[in-house]
């Protein structure tokens, strides 16, 4: 059980389930599009050259794309 | 009969669109929230009672706003003397979203207001896998709950009998955490009239412009004094309704299997695969750009004929005289200049209606991000840039999508930089007069300056983001969260209505701008303030006895344009355009320009006494006015007028100018603000005017 790697070091494919977060700066949106805790998540794709990740949120079957740089505030663990 | 006003409220993607088309039956009508530009929809729906106005407010998760069209939701729903404050608030969801929905819902119900709750796309929820147990969700959410399928109808005649329904009392779902307990009694001593969670949202949000400063700073000393830090607040709501609303639908809404998703996923690992994905997306750009120069081509031939045979008509009815000028040269000569980029914008709108109604878009956001952020644009932008080099007109207007106001802001600046179709006649005049026509290492020179140019605009939009994004200040930190929703086959109608509203919006809002300046234009080339523009004949006989009548007709036209206002003013702003090589003619030439880059080649045309309809497509026209304005000869220098430093200072000019007032009116109307307009127009010209001038100096 890793506690504190960053959703940034996931690669394509990999599941996890979201622990907490680096920081109170990421905005309200980020959690209602269901980056909560303990949701479980998979990496389903990734933009070249450090670009966005999509990520499928699994509990809502839904996909979002968010930057690098938001994904690095976000803890998991990885299942 | 009763009015009301009714709102829908849902998040992006779940059909409320489709739905407000389907209640108003396109009885409808798009203005601007007042101060910004956030379209504002607002139809009508009479039933034999009632005569209902309902609202469509902007798509979002939350009323915790992050996006200009954000704060339009909270201000109209937590504002009762608003004049859109609704009646009822229906709340819109799709099956597999309806947590999310439920947020919104119980927000909107703890602020105070009635709402009715909609779930839409009801034929997704078999093909998703679902199980909803709506008398359960009734009684969960303490309202009537709606099924309805937007794209077929079926059940929009039950959501529109239920606009009338009286709702029990609503008991608030969300316990405000104990720690903020204090911090909301200090707040509710500054707002005594409004719900708790009203209050909590003040205390909850940094800038609320419906509120005055001195409640707003009230706020900041409640904030500061307790240590509260408005992010952390947000997020421990969310998170609590989250946790929440999961537990409490865990009995009423049943998951199989998905099966949308995994055809979803097919299609993505294409469309945006790392490399696959932009090959397609270019190859997409490619065929959209053939589409808008093959399709519109002909249309826009069609325009141009039916504009011409228009002022025939006129100039066969009216007599000869001022208010015929006026008509066929200002009036229809302006007009026709919009009409005829109709076609363009009609062909670009369905594109990109179409790529937004199928979902595509949001891919091709997820695969440009990386690249347009080092300018501080968003993937978003390369929309507005790609249509830039058909027409800035509808590009700047397709910037809509983005929802970082600065972002928004930087790309509709910089997209007029990309080379539109009206520099290219300018272009080919140009190179053909100073670029040999000779090769270099097997290339035509004159097609690698033609291509440079394309080059240059590309380059000039994005190293003025560069600079202009040091220089604008950003009201929010950029971030990029959005959902790729499953693909879709577009719902036509939507698509047809969309591009509809934006041709209309484009032709009214841009016209009046343009109409106002070809008249002013007009005036000034036909009015002079002298004898000399009313009386050309003497003064043309005097200067050359040997000229026969024909001679002196010919002239005629030339120097009447040489001593109207427009010809004062080519020669007023003379000193200002010779260090870049220019003379008064050219200046003529950029003055008129002004109105549209297109119109040099006709006032060149005029300047040289070849009359007005050149068409620079026709060999033998092209060469007439090539050899002239070759054999032209600077009478400031000396040597020839169009030389290899004076082309380049020309090209160079009209690569950066802002010289389209139909662009500058767009851009009025997109950011609402004359300020920026004018920076925008300001940078350019400027920037335009540094370059060439530069690149004579060295040149010359």
């Amino acid at each position: 059980m890793q506690n504190n790697i960053t959703l940034d070091k996931l690669k394509k494919g990999e599941k996890a389930t979201i622990h907490s977060f680096k920081s109170n700066e990421l905005p309200a949106k980020f959690y209602e599009l269901g980056f909560t805790p303990g949701a479980p998540i998979e990496i389903k794709h990734i933009a070249p050259l450090k670009g966005p990740m999509c990520i499928n949120i699994i509990e809502q079957d839904s996909l979002i794309a968010i930057r690098r740089k938001e994904a690095n505030l976000i803890l998991i663990s990885r299942i | 009969m009763k009015r009301k006003t009714i709102a829908l409220l849902g998040n992006p993607n779940v059909g409320k669109t489709s739905l407000f088309n389907r209640l108003t039956k396109l009885n409808q009508k798009v203005g601007n929230y007042p101060g910004i530009t956030v379209d504002k929809r607002i139809g009508t729906l009479k039933t034999n009672t009632t005569e209902y106005k309902i609202i469509d407010l902007p798509g979002t998760y939350t009323l915790f706003p992050s996006s200009l069209d954000e704060e339009v939701v909270f201000n109209i729903l937590s504002n009762q003397t608003n004049e859109d404050f609704p009646d009822l608030t229906v709340v819109v969801t799709e099956p597999s979203s309806i947590n999310r929905g439920i947020v919104i819902y119980q927000q909107v119900r703890e602020l105070g207001l009635p709402a009715i709750f909609v779930v839409n796309m009801i034929d997704e929820v078999d093909q998703k896998g679902l199980h909803i147990d709506y008398p359960a969700l009734e009684n969960y959410l303490q309202t009537k709950v709606l099924k309805t399928n937007a794209r077929s109808g079926e059940g929009i005649d039950q959501l529109i009998q239920n606009f009338n329904i009286e709702l029990k009392p609503y008991f608030g779902a969300f316990d405000l955490p104990q720690k903020y307990q204090d911090a909301l009694h200090d707040a509710k001593q500054v707002f005594p009239l409004a719900t708790e969670y009203l209050t909590w949202q003040y205390l909850a949000q940094n800038s609320i412009s419906n509120l005055s400063l001195e409640k707003r700073s009230a706020l900041q000393r409640i904030r500061q004094s307790h240590q509260l830090d408005i992010q952390e607040l947000q997020k421990d709501e969310s998170i609590s309704r989250h946790d929440k609303i999961a537990k409490n639908l865990a009995s009423i809404i049943l998951k199989k299997e998905n099966k949308r998703l995994s055809i979803t996923e097919k299609v993505d690992n294409l469309l945006i695969h790392p490399v696959l994905g932009y090959v397609i997306f270019f190859g997409l750009l490619f065929l959209i750009f053939q589409a808008i120069y093959s399709w519109a081509g002909p249309l826009m031939d069609g325009i141009d004929t039916l504009f011409v045979s228009l002022s025939d008509a006129i100039a066969a009815t009216l007599p000869k005289g001022p208010l015929s000028s006026l008509l066929i040269n200002g009036v229809i000569a302006g007009i026709g200049g919009i009409v005829i980029f109709l076609p363009q914008i009609v062909i670009l709108f369905l594109f990109i209606a179409i790529m937004e109604e199928t979902g595509y878009m949001s891919r091709v956001v997820f695969l440009m991000d990386r690249w347009l952020r080092p300018f501080g644009l968003n993937g978003k932008s390369v929309i507005p840039l790609m249509s830039g080099a058909a027409c800035a007109i509808p590009a700047v207007m397709s910037a809509r999508n983005i929802e970082n106001p600065k972002e928004r802001l930087l790309t509709i600046l910089v997209t007029p930089f990309m080379t539109c179709s009206a520099r290219l006649p300018i272009y080919i005049v140009i190179i053909g007069l100073v670029i040999p026509d000779e090769t270099f290492l097997g290339f035509n020179l004159q097609g690698i300056t033609l291509f440079g140019m394309y080059i240059l605009g590309i380059v000039g939009a994005l190293l003025s983001a560069l600079i202009l994004n040091k220089i604008i200040k950003s009201i929010r930190k950029s971030f990029l969260i959005f959902e790729l929703p499953t693909y879709k086959v577009p719902d036509w109608k939507n698509v047809l209505n969309t591009v509809w509203e934006k041709s209309l919006g484009f032709l009214v809002g841009a016209g009046k701008i343009i109409l106002a300046i070809s008249i002013i234009l007009w005036v000034l080339g036909n009015f002079g303030p002298n004898d000399r523009f009313s009386n050309p004949e003497t003064y043309i006989a005097e200067a050359n006895p040997e000229f026969s009548q024909e001679e002196i007709d010919n002239e005629v036209t030339a120097y009447k344009t040489e001593y109207s206002f427009l010809g004062y003013l080519g020669r007023g702003i003379e000193p200002a355009i010779k260090p870049l090589g220019y003379d008064w003619k050219i200046g003529i030439g950029l003055l008129a320009s002004f109105a549209a880059r297109e119109v040099f080649v006709g006032t060149m045309a005029v300047v040289y006494s070849l009359g007005e309809d050149i068409d620079i497509e026709d060999e033998s026209q092209k060469q007439t006015l090539f050899g002239r304005m070759k054999s032209e000869i600077n009478r400031n220098t000396g040597k020839p007028t169009y030389n290899f430093a004076t082309g380049i200072s020309l090209l160079l000019f009209y690569a950066f100018a802002m010289q389209c007032m139909a662009t500058i009116g767009v851009v009025k109307r997109e950011t609402g603000s004359w300020k920026w307009t004018l920076i925008q127009t300001g940078f350019m010209t400027g920037l335009a005017y540094l370059v060439a001038l530069v690149a004579y100096q060295l040149l010359k």
